[in-house]
């Protein structure tokens, strides 16, 4: 036999508690702006959405990372032209993703459904800008993130395909909390 | 050529699951009269999408990994193995849970001054945690055994079909839970 619960569960618990402590911080962050997430609900819709992608978009370059450094196409240097495209590559996907989905928010609950989430004064102009530069920002973050997270499990001689999922969807959420509430704080809503 | 290829294999995935998003979000929208009135919930939100993610992922590409290993496949899916993985994630799911009750309370207490019931959030979490691994953990299975069926590899699927759903059932596990700890306690 190859697994045991007992090992799963020992090895588990020490970085999902980790991961969960931080979580519990992002959770504050929703908490102490729990007024202005209540009173704009389309704010609070927006939230599993910016994560979601910021923490897929993340995962996936660290994966496509983790594959280049161990068939060795991808060498571990700030200035690796192929890591270059791909965190380029990223940015673009998270701007046409963004745009798309912010959009479809906003149709969604400005239009088809009479519920009352939209702020009269809040332009369609105004939530694109608003979750666009929230979510670039924070697909700038978790690529950063991604990036150093796979650099260095390499060198340690750990699976990079281990560590960068979690680490990235950590920072990814917590990130995305507070870039999209220095988004609104800018824009003004 | 190469970004084309990259925009028109990841673009649909990303769009699919930001649709999912959306969905995950709106029962976040429709929860607002309980978030007000149960002091504490929205702080354990992130805590139980990522909890949930994290254990139903390690789940999917561990059985990933046993089928490449050959230990479990279409014919011979509910082994041993198989059970032992099962255990492992709702223990791990039922540990948690408890540890992020207790965190969001004591966080709540130290940050804001105020008193959440610390019963209250306790079982909302783990009513929440467990009711959605059991689901997930099922869910898991059956989409590794349809994967196994067409003869697809399992570490190209999986991950992204639990991240999408994983996070819609888990926040209809919330709200339900909640609803119901909140009628009853």
């Amino acid at each position: 036999m190859i697994y045991s619960w007992k090992k799963i569960v020992r090895h588990g618990l020490p970085l999902l508690t980790v991961c969960v402590l931080i979580e519990i911080f992002a959770g504050q962050i929703l908490q102490d702006r729990q007024e202005t997430l209540v009173l704009f609900p389309i704010f609070l819709i927006s939230i599993p959405v910016i994560n979601g992608v910021g923490g897929n978009i993340g995962s996936v370059l660290g994966a496509r990372l983790a594959s280049g450094l161990h068939v060795g196409y991808i060498s571990i240097s700030l200035k690796d032209k192929e890591m270059h495209e791909n965190l380029l590559m990223s940015i673009l996907l998270g701007v046409i993703t963004y745009v798309i989905l912010s959009v479809t928010i906003y149709y969604i609950y400005s239009t088809l459904l009479s519920y009352n989430s939209v702020p009269i004064n809040l332009s369609l102009l105004k939530f694109v800008s608003i979750v666009l530069g929230a979510g670039v920002l924070l697909v700038c973050v978790v690529s950063i993130a991604s990036v150093f997270t796979a650099f260095w499990s390499f060198k340690k001689g750990l699976d990079p395909d281990d560590m960068v999922a979690p680490v990235v969807t950590t920072v990814g959420d917590m990130m995305g909390i507070v870039l999209l509430f220095l988004l609104i704080g800018l824009v003004g809503i | 050529m190469y970004a084309k290829e990259m925009v028109k294999q990841s673009l649909p995935l990303l769009i699919f699951c930001g649709l999912g998003g959306i969905v995950a979000g709106s029962t976040l929208g429709v929860m607002t009269d309980l978030l007000e009135s149960i002091p504490g919930l929205i702080v354990v939100i992130p805590a139980i999408i990522a909890m949930r993610g994290n254990i139903s992922t390690a789940f999917g590409s561990r059985l990933g990994s046993a089928y490449h290993l050959g230990v479990i496949d279409a014919d011979n899916l509910w082994n041993e193995e198989l059970k032992q993985n099962i255990i492992g994630s709702l223990v791990l799911s039922f540990f948690i849970s408890i540890i992020v009750g207790v965190l969001a309370y004591v966080t709540t207490v130290f940050f804001f001054k105020i008193n959440p019931d610390p019963v209250k959030l306790i079982v909302i979490v783990l009513i929440a945690g467990i009711v959605s691994a059991v689901i997930l953990t099922l869910m898991t299975v059956v989409i590794i055994y349809a994967v196994f069926k067409r003869g697809y590899d399992p570490d190209n699927t999986t991950g992204p079909a639990l991240a999408t759903f994983g996070d819609i059932v888990t926040m209809f596990c919330i709200f339900g839970s909640a609803v119901l700890v909140e009628g009853i306690l």
